[in-house]
This record gives C-alpha cells, structure tokens and sequence, in this order.
C-alpha cells in the first residue's frame, strides 16, 4: 500500500516519501536500509534508461498442486507486476555492460522455484556468449517449498551455471540485501568471487531462532548479521546503499574485459 | 488564511519573522534546540517548542520533528526563514502534504533553481545572459581550443564534479591552455575521482549584484532594485550596500527589468533574488543564480523602499495580491548593511563562539540592528556565526559610510573576537570609498585582513 509518511520498521519515525526516495529508502534516523523492491533497486545501480530485460524464462506453475500455491502466486503476479521474484536483463554501470539480476523480496519473499532457477542459468548463458560481467543482487526465502524438489534442484542448477562463468573467466559479483538465507544463500549467493553485503541484513542458512533452539545455546551478538559475517570472514565488503554502486563501479572497472578474457579456458581446452 | 505560523529557524531571522507577524496580528511558533533554550525568538514567540538536541541534523533540520511540532501546535504555516530547510523542495513538498502552507515559492520552482546546471539552462532559454561558457565537459584537447576559441580570453577551467577550488585553473591567454587543462582533469581527477572539466570566460574583477524580486501568485512583481554584495570571501558575504554605486541609472533599470521579467515568466511567487556577476570593463552581467529564499541581506532593500519584505511574504502566501505596482516603488537614499559575525579574521576567519560579556547595540537616526543576541548570552559553536546585522541608512552614500563608521564606533562585543574590526578596515579603504571593489577585495587584501 501507498504511503506518504512511512514509518521506519527498526526505530518507528515517521518519513515523507520523497525524502525517503532521496536516501534511498535508508532511515535518516537509525541508518536502517528498508526492503525495497526490485524496480527500485534497479533504478539506483544502473544508469539511467540501460536496462534491457530478457525474455521470461518460463511460466510458474504448480507442479505439485500445493494448497493455495497457485491463488498466492496470481496474487503476488498481480500485486508486483512481476513474472516471479526477479527481474533480470543487461544495463550498464558507467557505462560499463553487465548482464544483471536482481531478486524482489515482495514476491513470496523472493523464494527460488523453477523460474528463477532458470532466470540466473539463462542470465549467466547470455552473459557468456556477450562476455558481460555478472551481478546480482540478492534477497530470500530459500528455496520455494510449494515447488518440493523441483526448487531444491535449482540450487545445483544456479550453481553449475556459475562454475561454466568461471570457466569463461567472467567475473560475478553479488550483493546480499535483507534477509539472504535456505537454499539461495546456499547455492549462487555464496559462490560470488566478491560478495558485497549491504549494512545489517540477516545472511544464513537457516534462521537464528531455529540454530537457537537446536542446539540450546543463545547465539552470540549480531549473529548472522552482514557486520559478523564479514568478521568471520563469509562476505568481502559491508556497504551502506548508497555506496553499492560506486563499489560495483570500481570491481567492473578492475575487471573490465580484458584480452585475456577472450582466450579460452583450460577447462575449455581438455573437453 | 494564515493565522498561526511556525517558525523553522533560529536566532536573528526568527525573530525578525516574529516581529513582522505579531505586528500583523499572526500568532508564532517558535523551534529551538537545547543549546537554543535562553534565545530571544524562544522568548518572544506566542509558544516554543524544543524540537531536539544542539547538532542542526537533530533539530533544526529534523524534518519530522519541525513538522509534528507545527501540527501538534495547529499552525496553519512554516516560515523557513534562510539556511536550514528554506531552499529545500522536498520539504516544501512534505508541508504541503500534510496541508501546511510553505511560504516560499512552489516547490517545482525551488527544486528547479537548487539544479545550478538547470537554472542555468533556464535562464539561457529565458535570454537572461549566462557567463559565456562550454555546454557541458570538455571532452578533448581539439573541443578545447575550438571552445576557448568561441568564448575568449581570460579563461576559467572547473571541475564539473566539485567545487571549493580545486580542479580550477584561470588561463590568461592561449599558450597557457594546454598545460592547465592537463593540470585541471588531473587535480579533479585526484580530488573529486572525476576528470571532467568545462570552461568559461573568466572575468578579471567582477562585482557581485543581486536583485531583490517580490512576486504574487497573481502574477505582479516588483523589483526592490540591487544589492551589491561583492565584499565576500569564499560565497561568504560581509557587507552589502543598495544602490550600487557601479551602475548608470538605464543599467540599474534594465539589470532590474531583466531579473524581474526573468523571474515572472518562471511563474515565480514569494520573495526571491537573482544573482548576477557583473563585468566593470564589458559593463555587462551575467546570470549566476536565484535564491529562492528571504535573504540574509534582505534590510538593505528595506531601508532604501520601505517595503517590509517578510510582510508581503506572508502576503503572498496569503494569496494576497501586491497594493502596489513597480511605479509606486521609490528608492531613497543608500544603505548598507554589515555582517557582525563571531569569526576572528587574525586567524583566517575561524569562527570564534563563546560568551559575551558586554554587547551594547548602537541606535539612533538611519540605525537598525537586527540580532537575537542580547549580554551574556552565547553564541554556539554549532550553527553559523552570525551574532548581528547592522544597517546603517543616508541620504547618500558618503553619509550611510559615515553613519556606518558612527554605528561600528558604538557597536560594542566583549568575550570573543568579531567582525567589527575588519568592517572598519573595509570601511575606510580607498577601493570601498570610490566603490571599485571587486568580490576579489578581501582574498587580494587577506595579509592586511589578518593583521586588522
């Protein structure tokens, strides 16, 4: 829902809207980074008018005829707008090329099923065949429960797409926002070469409150929080919103394609 | 109809906004800051509420907390005095969201005019004279010298990414081009890690005129004629007088015609000013930008119209139109106005807060003090240094600089180093008396400045 004066959900303070698009949706109070929706980030990392989405991947359906599953994803369709929880597509960062997907926390909490298994495999083949640089930026669930295996699968799908990236020598950056956990955090998230992680977002596996109660312990302070990753050395970088794409910029520009880019892998070679 | 106003801003410009409304009847709302607790608008005003500590990102540009405090009070508007929130359209936008009046102009306006490149634009559209000077970045040697080539010698280089000096070159002539262009991207590059630099004529002493432009929503506007304010050291200005005394009578008139046509065709409404650069050899101006806000400067007109501008602010607002057209308008006399501020010039103008221990205000004919600032009280390391402005009126010029020397003579501040000194110096300089002065005299004289 619309609203012009949006509270803050960590310190409660009330923001018009149009200071709140200025900070880019950080609380000018408490510094908390709010959950923003896929277009939106969209509009702050590329240059303006750069971006071009690729064609749908596939339609959702509901393989397992899961209860509800099929309303819940009408509603979210209709709601957002969006096919499924991500835009991808290529843009530009300075005018640099990129081939780039991002994931859209409102629709069913970004989780991964078929379509944006597929999205990323397709994403990461155009950006082969263009030689673009990779990025996405990422926010989930996990996998999508509603799918059953057919989601569980794309974990090792994303992930042996991304090894074939390596293979080219193309470099993929990623960008861990609010919340990144299950099956995402456990397949392409964590295989970047640099993973950016943006201030205070939760990143884990399973949720604090289950590691909790499993192993009856009270977790430290600022568990699985962006900060106590990058101490324990699970992301490279922790980076308010507003310093995410001129960090993009930098690593694109360090790994601007380069001639050697164009030489075939070792890997290539021996097949 | 505006019957209780808030006022979003401290010290002398509060109050001077206080006096105007209580003298229209309009009942004011005072914000402060802790640090602001004892200040005379708190005093003054019909209520005051504390809206958050010392630190101006926690009080007096806390939108959220100037806004609430307006609604919890049941004003109806928000004064944005100078500073602050005054030229900041989204703010606007936030007031008029939540049904308060903003008095100033639209918020489309401010948020155009606070675009410098777009102003620019603006105003090129509008036939208002810009400074001569390359579209946009220069993109390589050969564009270099084709531009250098169209827009003349002296030059200026500037970063397009920044300001405060850096990445600025001047080039007297053209064998000096190449090599400072080099040093320019370079510099820029290092400083603001953008390269891009554009050019534009540099004019060797040019004198700083504003002109004050009053506008109704109707659509009539009067101009107050000029200020010239060009006795500044970095944008920061010290002393400011109207008339001019540089300009002829049809230059006064069609520097004011312009700003003003310039103004009304941008559907401009409230008090504004347009500044310009004006060039003594070409006796040409040049547009630099509009202030869409009540300036710190505003007495000067005052004393030479009789207008009260903060009154026809609130007017405007009202939506009332202006009683009177441009002809009914007469400027008489001269004044001008100093800035007494806490800043010790001895030691390159660091802003010296602290305590005053006597502060007696010099009065008389032709006198006006306009300051928030009474004995003993503080002035706070937090905000600008501003402690008074003293305005002094003559039937011309040579007796507003005598009043002048009089008021500074009787203008009295003990507990911290101020500005009086160094407007006495200014005062009693050969280039201020004959009126030459360009907004390079302070920074030329800066060796006599530190030893005033």
């Amino acid at each position: 829902m619309f609203k012009l004066f949006p509270s803050c959900p960590a310190c409660h303070s009330t923001h018009f809207i149009a200071f709140l698009k200025k900070d880019l949706y950080r609380c000018n109070r408490c510094g908390h980074l709010m959950r923003i929706s896929a277009r939106r980030r969209l509009g702050m990392l590329l240059d303006k008018g750069s971006f071009k989405p690729m064609a749908e991947p596939l339609v959702t359906t509901d393989p397992l005829v899961f209860p509800d599953y099929h309303d819940k994803l009408l509603e979210a369709r209709k709601r957002t707008g969006l096919g499924d929880a991500i835009i991808a597509g290529t843009g530009r960062i300075a005018g640099m090329d990129l081939a780039l997907a991002i994931l859209d926390s409102h629709f069913i909490m970004a989780s991964m099923g078929a379509y944006v298994g597929e999205a990323i495999c397709q994403l990461i083949d155009l950006a082969i065949e263009r030689r673009y640089p990779v990025v996405i930026t990422i926010c989930s669930g996990g996998a999508r429960m509603q799918e059953g295996i057919i989601s569980l699968m794309q974990m090792a799908k994303t992930a042996a797409s991304i090894a074939q990236l390596q293979d080219h020598r193309l470099p993929y950056f990623a960008v861990l926002t609010d919340p990144t956990t299950g099956g995402v955090t456990a397949s392409f998230a964590m295989l970047a070469d640099v993973i950016i992680a943006e201030k205070g977002s939760l990143i884990g596996f399973a949720g604090p409150r289950v590691i909790a109660q499993t192993i009856g312990q009270d977790l430290p302070q600022g568990f699985q929080k962006a900060e106590f990753l990058l101490e324990h050395g699970m992301v490279d970088m922790v980076l308010d919103r507003h310093e995410i794409r001129a960090a993009l910029e930098n690593l694109l520009m360090l790994h601007k394609t380069r001639p050697y880019f164009h030489q075939r892998s070792p890997y290539e070679r021996r097949s | 109809m505006i019957r209780r106003v808030l006022i979003a801003n401290r010290s002398e410009i509060a109050l001077r906004i206080i006096r105007t409304c209580r003298e229209m009847g309009i009942e004011t709302v005072a914000v402060y800051s802790e640090a602001d607790r004892d200040s005379l608008p708190v005093e003054l005003a019909d209520q005051a509420i504390c809206i958050g500590p010392p630190a101006p990102k926690e009080s007096y540009l806390y939108y959220q907390q100037i806004l609430s405090a307006a609604l919890s009070s049941a004003c109806d508007a928000i004064h944005p005095g100078y500073g602050f929130l005054a030229e900041n359209a989204i703010f606007a936008e936030a007031c008029e969201a939540v049904k308060l009046t903003f008095i100033g102009p639209p918020a489309g306006i401010i948020r155009k005019m606070g675009d410098k490149t777009l102003a620019r634009k603006i105003m090129k559209k509008a036939n208002i004279p810009i400074v001569p000077g390359s579209d946009g970045p220069i993109a390589n040697i050969s564009v270099l010298n084709e531009e250098a080539e169209r827009i003349g010698y002296p030059l200026l280089i500037k970063a397009a990414g920044g300001g405060g000096g850096r990445g600025m070159r001047v080039v007297m002539e053209e064998k000096e081009l190449a090599g400072a262009y080099q040093q320019a991207v370079n510099e820029a590059q290092n400083a603001f890690a953008d390269g891009r630099v554009y050019i534009e004529r540099y004019l060797i002493n040019p004198k700083h005129l504003e002109v004050q432009v009053l506008i109704d929503k109707q659509g009539n506007g009067v101009h107050l004629y000029e200020r010239d304010c060009s006795i500044q050291r970095r944008h920061q200005k010290l002393i400011e007088e109207s008339p001019s005394v540089c300009l002829q009578e049809t230059e006064r008139q069609s520097l004011c015609q312009t700003a003003l046509a310039a103004m009304s065709t941008l559907g401009y409404s409230s008090v504004g000013t347009v500044e310009f650069l004006w060039d003594p050899l070409s006796r040409e101006f040049y547009f630099m930008e509009v202030n869409t806000r009540i300036q710190v400067e505003h007495p000067v007109s005052e004393m030479i119209t009789g207008i009260d501008l903060v009154r026809f602010q609130l007017e405007v607002a009202n939506n009332k139109a202006l009683p009177f057209a441009q002809k009914d308008l007469q400027k008489w006399g001269h004044a001008i106005e100093c800035r007494i501020n806490a800043e010790d010039h001895r030691q390159n103008f660091r802003p010296s807060p602290g305590k005053m221990t006597r502060f007696t205000v010099p009065g008389g004919p032709g006198v006006r003090v306009d300051t928030a600032a009474q004995c003993g009280s503080t002035i706070q390391p937090y905000y600008d240094s501003l402690i008074a402005k003293l305005i002094c009126w003559g039937e011309d010029r040579p007796k507003a600089i005598v009043r002048m020397n009089r008021a500074l003579y009787e203008f009295r501040i003990e507990g911290i180093p101020t500005s009086i000194p160094l407007c006495q110096w200014v005062l009693s300089q050969p280039e201020f008396l004959d009126g030459s002065y360009s907004t390079h005299f302070l920074d030329a004289h800066m060796n006599e400045v530190s030893h005033v």
